[in-house]
């Protein structure tokens, strides 16, 4: 069983902000309280064996993700508006375009997770487009980087996955390992550890419950 | 003549040869007589040169009981032993791709990604290691950007038969004969060597060996006419053919595929030479040269599919170099030269087309002596290509003695390395992980349009479209040296050094199949930068002990990655495993190069012909993998770890001509298979060796 952990890392209280509306007329918004919660060890198609030819074989399934209620969603909810992430090996789904019926999308920010205070209004969100996705695929093109060598996924440093969640909201969200226990492996580990404990996330992400885009 | 016992090191005269005890003088000390050629192609007293060389003598070889070229090379100050795709050598930082080897002044080819496998050469005939530090490609041409290291074989006769066999552990045996014949007209030497070793496992609980069995044998003929007083011919002949029975492992994706089968690798080569004195201050000579180097891998891999790979180099070359001595002060030397030369690859489109590259060159050098004190050499060469652009290479040196205890010198020089073939002609694609491309940047355009009317291409970057005639990787160095010899029992040399490198040529993404495998290809991008110091010295002990040493320090970088770093656009893991950002001293440069190197030996020679040395190699840590989520080494990546290795031999020559040594390498059995694989665990070996006593032939 996945265990997941819900820490409540830090509150951010975005403080009064002014925006701007018109040459005399400035709007405070309301304090916002948003919490950074840490997911551990996310199962996404972990490798199930060795097929007799010695290629790993795994279930094939997506694993469905609700940033809204910090849950994993049933798959059989995968055509509804219920979850906001699907994850299945290094690739992740946003809930839109081909890949499902709600509003989700994203875009990868190249930055660190705390200073990525206000998603810019300039911003572009990607929806999945099959073959290619908003979080795009293949090392060192999107969020990971695969080194043919070491045969390990190492998680970019500095890059932020700004997802447009199913019902049109905003998170940030930052993974940290696609390993069992939230570290990558040594480059020394062996091959069959390298296997069975990858597909693992540990990511820790921030959702902004009240539409805006600001953290 | 008052006797002295002689010295072990790197700097010995070389007519003392192993078997032959006899006691010279300290020549070093006393100026530096030995000759050295590589450093301005012409003969020059090591004292009078104005570039860093090092030069490792007969002697040395044979009492560190040195049998390939990788263990000799491994004892200097500056260099580094590589591994993977065979044993390469770093030298003041830079890859294998960017040292020249010479055997006789003509190059060896056959370079599998860059990397000439130094453990093809054979130490068995040889008189002397050349090794010259800095961009010579003034002289020398491509791939000579970080040094030049030319081994000398011996022309001259010192014995008609002589042969040495030595056992060692791992059923390592390596045996030796050399015949010589001498006459007024003819010069002969012959020599044969044969070497095999069952292979070493050093992983844990694994039946892979790190080195597999291997049969090697080499042969070298050399000839040399005398005419008459003007004029000699010069033939050389070398093959080495070596056989290696493979078990490769091959891991990608958390895939293992296991290989069993053969390599066998082939490398001739032939060159003749006519030299004419026209005059006293006059001489030519003629050059021609060809070498083949032919690989071949007969693998089966455990779903039983064949695995073919061939790699078939052809070089030819002719050169004229005359050398014209204008007055006393005033020195100079013409070369003008082709070099036609192809490769054939089961790793290009067809491996029965023959790739092709033609260059014609041209180089003059000037020594210039205003005063005793005081030597400046300056030197141009022009090389012509026909499949890259051109190169221009200067060098600029001088030597300044100060007076009998200290000299400088100071050398600034260009170095190029043209694209290899690989990075012109490279067409392979890898089915066993993920059916990625890798196209030759002479190609790429042409071989990606013809998939993209197939409907097979993705998405092209924009890398794509800069794809153009690759330019040869240069490098501007610079060299300060002091020689400081505060007495005849003393020497000590420090260096500072600089090589800013730019055209770098990488492997970039450029684009993607419809499938969404990467295709990749070649580009000049890179820009990157080496500097150290070095320090060499020795101490006479006493009469029959010397101590010596040396020591590099090191440092690297990417230019790019060190700007990026500076925008603050460079993004690590801190200990918490979160994203931070990168900052300078958390940064370290370039991959496999280590900061610190070191190296110390203590010889002990009795008057009586008994000799014993023992040896330290240090090597402090270096980075090997980037581990912590960014394209750019630093401190959170996963490093070797720093070691050093012990090494002794002791042996005893008789008059009768006999000589025995054993000795030990690694004698502390340091074991690091992951990064090292090159390094066996404690090994001991016995060398027996008798030869015929010839006297006072030259």
């Amino acid at each position: 069983m996945i265990k997941q952990l819900l820490k409540i890392s830090f509150v951010v209280m975005a403080s009064l902000e002014l925006v701007a509306c018109s040459k005399s007329e400035t709007v405070t918004m309301p304090v916002v309280t948003v919490s950074t919660k840490v997911v551990n060890d996310l199962m996404a198609d972990t490798v199930l064996g060795l097929a007799s030819n010695g290629m790993p074989y795994s279930a094939g399934k997506y694993t469905f993700y609700s940033l809204e209620n910090n849950a994993i969603v049933p798959s059989t909810d995968s055509a509804s508006a219920k979850w906001d992430l699907a994850f299945m090996s290094t690739r992740i789904l946003t809930n839109g375009g081909t890949s499902g019926p709600a509003l989700g999308g994203a875009f990868i920010y190249t930055g660190l997770f705390d200073d990525l205070k206000t998603i810019s209004a300039d911003s572009v969100f990607k929806t999945d487009n099959a073959p290619t996705y908003a979080i795009t695929t293949g090392s060192g093109k999107g969020w990971y980087t695969y080194d043919q060598l070491t045969s390990l996924i190492t998680p970019l440093a500095g890059r932020v996955l700004v997802i447009r969640t199913a019902s049109g909201k905003y998170a940030k969200l930052e993974i940290t390992s696609y390993y069992k226990g939230g570290v990558t492996l040594p480059v020394s580990a062996s091959d069959l550890e390298k296997l069975t404990k990858q597909r693992y996330y540990t990511f820790r992400y921030t959702y902004q419950s009240n539409g805006s885009k600001t953290f | 003549m008052h006797k002295k016992p002689f010295i072990l090191l790197f700097f010995i005269i070389p007519q003392v040869l192993w078997g032959q005890v006899k006691f010279v003088k300290d020549t070093l000390f006393a100026g530096g007589d030995s000759v050295v050629v590589t450093a301005t192609r012409s003969e020059r007293k090591l004292s009078n040169l104005t570039v860093p060389v090092t030069l490792i003598n007969a002697q040395t070889i044979q009492q560190t009981g040195s049998i390939r070229l990788t263990d000799i090379l491994k004892e200097q100050t500056g260099l580094t032993m590589t591994s993977g795709f065979g044993a390469g050598v770093q030298l003041q930082g830079l890859n294998p791709d960017y040292t020249i080897i010479l055997i006789n002044g003509e190059p060896l080819v056959g370079r599998t990604a860059g990397v000439l496998d130094l453990n093809r050469v054979a130490l068995g005939n040889i008189k002397k290691i050349e090794i010259v530090k800095g961009p010579s490609s003034s002289l020398y041409g491509s791939e000579a950007m970080a040094g030049v290291i030319n081994i000398i074989t011996d022309a001259s006769v010192q014995s008609p038969l002589q042969a040495s066999l030595r056992y060692g552990t791992y059923n390592t045996k390596d045996i030796n004969l050399n015949n010589a014949f001498s006459s007024k007209s003819l010069l002969y030497q012959g020599f044969y060597n044969y070497y095999t070793t069952d292979g070493y496992s050093i992983r844990p609980n694994s039946n892979n060996r790190i080195t597999t069995p291997i049969n090697r044998l080499t042969t070298s003929q050399q000839f040399k006419f005398n005419i008459n007083e003007h004029a000699s011919i010069l033939i050389n002949a070398r093959l080495t053919d070596e056989t290696i029975k493979s078990n490769i492992t091959v891991s990608n994706g958390g895939v293992t595929i296991n290989s069993n089968g053969n390599e066998h690798n082939t490398d001739a080569n032939v060159s003749a030479s006519l030299n004419y004195h026209f005059a006293p201050n006059f001489k030519t000579s003629f050059r021609s040269y060809l070498t083949n180097y032919i690989s071949k891998q007969d693998l089966l891999t455990i779903s039983g599919a064949p695995y073919n790979d061939l790699l078939n180099h052809l070089f030819k070359r002719i050169e004229n170099q005359s050398d014209w001595a204008v007055n006393k002060n005033l020195n100079s030397i013409f070369g003008l030269g082709a070099v036609w030369e192809g490769v054939k690859s089961s790793r290009y489109d067809s491996e029965k087309l023959r790739k092709e590259n033609t260059i014609q060159y041209g180089f003059t050098q000037w020594e210039w002596t205003p005063m005793n004190k005081l030597i400046i050499i300056g030197g141009i060469r022009f090389d012509k290509n026909a499949t890259y652009a051109s190169a221009w290479s200067p060098k600029l040196s001088m030597l300044y003695k100060i007076n009998q205890y200290h000299k400088i010198r100071l050398s600034i020089g260009q170095g190029f390395k043209a694209p290899d073939f690989r990075q012109l002609y490279l067409d392979f694609t890898n089915a066993a992980a993920g059916n990625y491309s890798v196209f030759g940047s002479a190609q790429a355009q042409k071989v990606i349009e013809q998939l993209s009317s197939l409907g097979q291409i993705g998405v092209l970057y924009n890398n794509y479209y800069l794809l153009k005639a690759l330019q040869p990787e240069s490098s501007t160095g610079m060299h300060f040296s002091w020689e400081w010899t505060p007495s005849s029992k003393t020497f000590i040399n420090t260096q500072i050094f600089r090589n800013d490198i730019t055209n770098l040529i990488e492997v970039q993404q450029v684009g993607t199949y419809i499938t969404g495998a990467q295709i990749f290809s070649y580009l000049n991008i890179g820009r990157a930068f080496t500097q150290g110091a070095e320090l060499e010295f020795k101490q006479n002990l006493s009469n029959h002990i010397v101590l010596s040493g040396g020591y590099q320090y090191l440092i690297t970088g990417d230019k790019d990655q060190i700007a990026q770093i500076k925008a603050g656009k460079v993004y690590t893991r801190d200990a918490n495993n979160m994203s931070a950002r990168l900052t300078m001293s958390d940064y370290v440069g370039l991959p496999n190069v280590s900061k610190h190197k070191a190296q110390i030996k203590i010889n002990y020679l009795s008057q009586h012909g008994f000799f014993a040395n023992i040896r330290i190699i240090y090597r402090s840590k270096w980075v090997v993998n980037n581990t912590n989520g960014n394209e750019v080494y630093d401190n959170g990546d996963d490093f070797a770890p720093a070691y050093y290795s012990l090494h002794s031999a002791i042996g005893k020559e008789y008059k009768n001509g006999i000589a025995v040594q054993i000795g030990s390498d690694n004698i502390n059995n340091y074991i690091d298979a992951l990064h090292l694989p090159n390094l066996a665990g404690r090994t001991y070996f016995i060398n027996l060796k008798y030869q015929i006593k010839y006297k006072n032939l030259k």
